[in-house]
């Protein structure tokens, strides 16, 4: 599953247990979030389903809004790899029975989705919570459960005519591919035989404080550029900052810039969830759109229809979904586009 | 025997759009294993689609294509309900055929 998204849980989390403390330590900061605060957090569903809406959804109405929503990055069959490794693939009769993905285990393997999940509550909860990737949070809960139906399908883990529904969710779970396949006796890499770090949970008495013993030799410090500015402004990992010296030039950065209502439109329609201003994400940067139309003086109305119907090509073949905003709209977000990038 | 393949048969405005996701080694015998024995050449080699007795797409494949591959192709004329057959054969003679209903 994604960092961002666990690590949004957990800020989401934190925030709801910190509250009545804060209250009482620090008067006058914060106040007590309201239920419906709290509610729209909340959405989480955990691996003994508390937090599962009620709703079902069919294998075939979930093909209709994969069709939909979801192809044009994981491909029809989930077989793509052009985003991110397959959503399906790689699982097959015998994994069902054992509960234990055997391809797993083979190098080189291509791992999808599906060969991994040991919980279906997590892929429940992650569509919910974050796909589409374009537009998280849209989906109903009736959808939801359609689209892991057709995942599921398509792994042959439920039959063609499969509803799921909040009823049935744990008796799908006993034929996930992998459900027996969670560890937890691994790190990230293996070195001579043991993980390299192995976490516990620790609340008091951990041992002795870290001490920082070495640091980025100062020849190498810029060579991956300013890393401080190239991480996100919230959590913890700030990066080593090379403009420090200059603490100015570091606040603007940090600071929002002043407010640009074009700008705040196209986050607002999530324009930079795949443009960078200066960075490809999914999309070309935005610098690099305004420098190829720079002399070409038909380009906004033909970008405009072009986001308006969205399309692929120019770029690359990964494909910009269309927009649903208004005419006026687009032109504002062209122009911005064009005349301040 | 191979892996059934994926099909899905959609008509809109007289046209039928086929995808098809395929389940293929597409071994293209250049490559070697870890003890350094070439792994034997095992690819499709010829694809056809018909839809009622009739051909529709007729295509000759080589071990370039990447394992497990995705077709997609239209062809005008079909109707809802009726059957598009998607058939493989590949260099060792082995042969498979699905089909879909177009919705
Ligand atoms: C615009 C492209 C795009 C669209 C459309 C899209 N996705 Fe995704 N999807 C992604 C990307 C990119 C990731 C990886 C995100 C990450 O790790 O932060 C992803 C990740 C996922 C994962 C998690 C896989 C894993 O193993 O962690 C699932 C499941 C998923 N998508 C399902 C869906 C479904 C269902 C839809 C349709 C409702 C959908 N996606 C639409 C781009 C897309
Ligand atoms: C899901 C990712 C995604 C989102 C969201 C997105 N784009 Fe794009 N955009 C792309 C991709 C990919 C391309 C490249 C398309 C191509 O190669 O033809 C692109 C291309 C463009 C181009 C250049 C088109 C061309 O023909 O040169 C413009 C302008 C643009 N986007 C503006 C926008 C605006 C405005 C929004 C918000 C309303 C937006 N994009 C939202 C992915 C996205």
């Amino acid at each position: 599953m994604s960092r961002w998204v666990k690590w949004m849980a957990v800020a989401a989390a934190g925030l709801v247990c910190t509250q009545a403390a804060a209250q009482s330590r620090y008067p006058g900061v914060g106040r007590t979030a309201t239920p419906a605060e709290i509610a729209a957090w909340d959405i989480d569903v955990r691996a003994d389903f508390k937090g599962l809406p009620p709703g079902s959804g069919s294998v075939s109405r979930g093909e209709a809004v994969w069709e939909a929503k979801c192809a044009s990055c994981h491909g029809s069959f989930g077989e793509s790899n052009m985003f991110f490794p397959p959503i399906i693939g790689g699982t097959r009769a015998e994994d069902i029975v054992r509960g234990r993905v055997e391809a797993l285990a083979r190098p080189g393997e291509q791992r999808s989705t599906l060969m991994k999940l040991s919980q279906i509550s997590t892929l429940w909860d992650y569509i919910n919570r974050a796909m589409p990737f374009n537009a998280p949070k849209t989906l109903t809960a009736d959808e939801v459960y359609a689209l892991t139906a057709y995942i599921l399908n398509q792994g042959d883990v439920v039959p063609a005519n499969f509803v799921l529904t909040e009823r049935n969710m744990a008796e799908v779970q006993q034929r996930l591919p992998n459900r027996n396949g969670l560890t937890r006796d691994h790190g990230l890499w293996e070195t001579r035989g043991r993980p390299d770090v192995k976490a516990f949970a620790c609340m008091a008495n951990c041992g002795p404080e870290p001490r920082i013993v070495s640091q980025l030799p100062d020849h190498a410090r810029g060579s991956h550029g300013d890393l401080a500015a190239q991480n996100r402004l919230i959590g913890p990992v700030r990066g080593v900052s090379l403009t420090q010296g200059a603490p100015a030039a570091a606040a603007v950065a940090a600071a929002p810039a002043a407010r640009d209502p074009a700008r705040d439109l196209a986050e607002k329609s999530g324009c930079l969830a795949c443009h960078g201003a200066k960075q490809r994400v999914v999309g070309p940067a935005l610098a690099e759109i305004a420098a190829k139309y720079r002399n070409d003086g038909g380009a906004e109305a033909r970008l405009v229809a072009k986001v308006k119907s969205g399309g692929q090509g120019v770029w690359g073949n990964v494909p910009m979904p269309p927009s649903q905003l208004q005419e006026q709209d687009l032109r504002t977000l062209v122009r911005w586009i064009l005349n301040t990038h | 025997m191979a892996d059934p393949m994926r099909i899905r048969a959609t008509v809109r405005d007289g046209v039928v759009n086929v995808k098809v996701l395929m389940s293929h080694e597409m071994e293209t015998g250049q490559r070697k294993d870890a003890a350094g024995k070439l792994v034997p050449a095992h690819y499709i080699r010829s694809v056809s689609a018909t839809y009622q007795g009739k051909t529709v797409l007729s295509a000759q494949w080589g071990p370039a294509i990447a394992k497990n591959p995705y077709l997609e192709f239209s062809f005008k004329g079909g109707q809802k309900g009726d059957k598009v057959v998607v058939t493989w054969e590949d260099n060792k003679g082995e042969k498979r055929s699905d089909e879909a209903t177009i919705s």
